[in-house]
């Protein structure tokens, strides 16, 4: 190819990532060193913003909410991900009508399935979750005022709808996984999990990685279903990083983009941390490859 | 039979071509229920050019009246008025965002008293004086209510033509109330005492229902209990908060003693979620903005709706002024606009006027004397007495920034997390720090 050609194809590329990725990354460092209002130029204020960040106990708790959260849901989506994808794999000519009801949480905006998963805890709106745990217990959970019943209700819907996800790429990594290997496992005697363990989980490592890449930057970004199922998040320590950003850039008091754009720089460097060794698994294993 | 296909192939083309038109021709103007829609004369020269005009309002059956009237009226003679469903927690980020810029995104805004010093201080929105003395008679702008106008008024300019004003009021259930005795309270330890003679009754477990929501009905109600306490956020003559007095404590007492007789998560509880609790039948006494009221008297939502009554709220201690809050709603124009203000104001005066003030009728209470009478809805009477008894407006810049940076404070102590002298001290440190800037 070109150097012509190449920088034609490669252009529009670039101008879109510096648009939508470079610029908004440079003004929000920018402005997290400023103090921002609306329609007004910024005044340098240095590290301010993130001494107040830190110093903010709302923050520390909203980032242990977020990464506990994350570890939670990530670790299930794996394993959920994996057994639902191998149940799927194995039917035979209704595997596509499976597949495509298994995918309806997944293409439902966040907040209006977030919305519809509170009603089945709402006793106001039918409750039927509430209904039977009463039924079962004699007693009535605060599913939206208890810190650990509204923590489990928000681990439940995020699960819901990020199954489907991992289930369709672990799906499509088991294609990959060559038949003979499978075989020959079971020919020196492998049965049930064993197979699964040490023959396909290892066949499929890079594609459980992508998944959890993906997942852990989708779960440490959690902010709609927030919104219909925790009204109370920062009062009872379920505030997200993402929520937290937004109530005190937009909410508490205003206007205040300086402190909200420090506080996502935080959760940048956070996300490359948590990242990091999954990067670094997946960088290793294309090397090798 | 390639043709007989062919024909069968245009005519479903032709179909769909026809179904795409009409549907994105409903998909003009409003994209809310136009029922409530009055069709009223909306006079004005036609522009140069054509002009499109975004009103930004959020929705309910108070407001949608006068939104869907301007929409529906107003897009002619080359204007056409777009407008968006919208949430009032979506509304209030937007207007701060739209009004920020050198360009904003509204041409016209729906602001409440609350709301207008602080954006009318730093020249945010178009003073409609001098329109309003052009346009006054045309528009019949004399019959708005004088109190309602200086709602909408900052440091004597109006910034804002009021369309309705909201004010709390007491739905109860009749049925309940006849059968145990009880009467409408008229104070807190009243309302206590109802509610208590109801749970015990049997039936209804959380017998009073109340907007609470921890990020926002909550600063509201917490506004009002002070206010019938007779006291302020600030005083007025010496710009000092009052959170630090006997009253602040007292508003505090008396909210969190009405706890027991709520649901438990009341403090997650918006309106709707209120509206809820009286269509199930799970509560039996509801206090909340008038606007929400006539949702309570139509069977299609409960099957209560018959035995539903209406009473003005309750006072917190007795006092003369009621555990109240009087909201008045209007239109504004950014200053930021492209289109001619005047042409703008002539919208907003058509949509308050006579005709769709009267079709506002009884999901609002309109600006206009003399539209609300007793006869006109089941809770007129108790939206005009409790009109009459709401605590004073604190038109200050300070007011809703005090408000909304308290407002985490406030669900704090209600919901018994901080205890009141703590959550007190705070809430007298950060208004301070915000008057601070306003000496």
């Amino acid at each position: 190819m070109r150097r012509r050609e190449y920088l034609g194809l490669v252009s529009p590329s670039l101008v879109v990532m510096l648009g939508l990725l470079v610029f908004p990354l440079y003004k929000t460092v920018e402005w997290s060193l400023q103090r921002v209002n609306y329609g007004e130029p910024g005044t340098f204020l240095g590290l301010g913003n993130y001494a107040e960040a830190l110093s903010d106990p709302r923050l520390g708790a909203a980032v242990l909410f977020t990464v506990g959260l994350t570890a939670a849901v990530v670790a299930v989506l794996l394993v959920g991900g994996y057994v639902l994808a191998v149940l799927v794999d194995s039917l035979g000519r209704a595997k596509p009508w499976v597949l495509g009801i298994l995918l309806v949480s997944y293409v439902i905006p966040n907040v209006v399935g977030a919305t519809m998963f509170s009603w089945m805890f709402d006793s106001n709106f039918g409750g039927i979750v509430n209904h039977i745990v009463s039924l079962f217990t004699g007693t009535e959970v605060l599913w939206f005022t208890d810190p650990w019943p509204n923590r489990l209700m928000v681990a439940l819907d995020t699960v819901w709808f990020m199954l489907p996800f991992a289930m369709l790429v672990i799906l499509a990594g088991l294609q990959g996984v060559p038949s003979e290997i499978v075989e020959a496992a079971r020919i020196d005697g492998a049965t049930g999990w064993r197979v699964h363990w040490h023959v396909i989980v290892p066949s499929i490592r890079g594609v459980l990685g992508f998944v959890a890449i993906i997942s852990i930057m989708d779960v440490l970004r959690t902010y709609d279903q927030l919104v219909a199922l925790s009204p109370q998040a920062p009062q009872i320590g379920n505030e997200s990083i993402m929520l937290y950003i937004f109530n005190v850039a937009f909410q508490d008091g205003g206007q205040q983009l300086g402190l909200g754009s420090a506080v996502n720089v935080l959760l940048i460097l956070l996300i490359v941390v948590l990242l990091s060794p999954f990067i670094r698994g997946i960088a290793k294993e294309a090397r090798q490859s | 039979m390639p043709g007989s296909h062919g024909r069968r192939r245009w005519g479903a083309i032709a179909v769909v071509a026809v179904a795409a038109v009409l549907l994105s021709a409903c998909g003009a103007g409003s994209r809310t229920p136009a029922a409530t829609a009055a069709q009223v004369p909306c006079e004005f020269p036609a522009p140069p050019s054509e002009v499109n005009v975004n009103v930004l309002a959020y929705n309910s059956s108070a407001v949608d009246p006068f939104t869907n009237t301007m929409v529906k009226s107003c897009s002619r003679n080359g204007v056409t008025l777009n407008h968006e469903p919208i949430d009032y927690a979506g509304q209030q980020q937007k207007t701060i965002a739209t009004l920020a810029g050198k360009y904003g995104t509204y041409d016209i805004v729906e602001t409440y008293g609350f709301g207008i010093p602080q954006n009318a201080a730093v020249g945010k929105l178009v003073p409609l004086d001098d329109m309003l003395a052009r346009y006054g008679q045309q528009f019949r702008l004399d019959e708005l209510n004088p109190d309602m106008r200086r709602a909408m008024s900052y440091d004597g300019k109006l910034y804002g033509l009021p369309m309705q004003a909201q004010m709390y009021v007491m739905a109860y259930r009749k049925d309940v109330f006849d059968r145990l005795g009880l009467r409408p309270p008229r104070t807190f330890a009243e309302l206590r005492s109802a509610a208590e003679t109801i749970r015990r009754d049997g039936g209804i477990q959380y017998p009073l229902a109340l907007p609470l929501l921890a990020s926002s009905d909550i600063a509201t109600a917490y506004d009002a209990a002070l206010g019938s306490l007779g006291t302020d956020y600030v005083d007025r003559d010496t710009m000092r908060a009052n959170f630090d007095t006997p009253a602040a404590a007292q508003a505090f007492e008396q909210l969190r003693s009405l706890m027991p007789v709520m649901d438990p998560q009341v403090t997650t509880f918006a309106q709707p979620a209120v509206q809820q609790q009286m269509y199930n039948g799970s509560a039996a006494i509801a206090i909340m903005f008038s606007g929400r009221m006539n949702d309570l008297t139509k069977p299609a939502n409960s099957r209560f709706a018959g035995q539903f009554a209406f009473a003005p709220p309750p006072s917190v201690a007795g006092g003369p002024t009621l555990y109240n809050t009087l909201s008045v709603d209007g239109w504004s124009i950014p200053a930021n606009t492209e289109v001619d203000p005047d042409l703008l104001f002539q919208m907003i005066s058509a949509s308050v006027g006579p005709e769709a003030s009267k079709a506002s009728v009884p999901g609002a209470f309109p600006a206009r004397a003399g539209m609300v009478t007793p006869r006109s809805s089941p809770f007129a009477a108790a939206q005009l007495e409790s009109i009459g008894k709401a605590p004073p407006a604190e038109p200050y810049p300070w007011s809703s920034r005090i408000s909304t940076a308290t407002t985490s404070v406030v669900a704090d102590v209600v919901s018994g997390r901080t205890p009141i002298p703590e959550g007190t001290r705070k809430m007298q440190e950060i208004a301070t720090e915000i008057l601070a800037e306003y000496r």
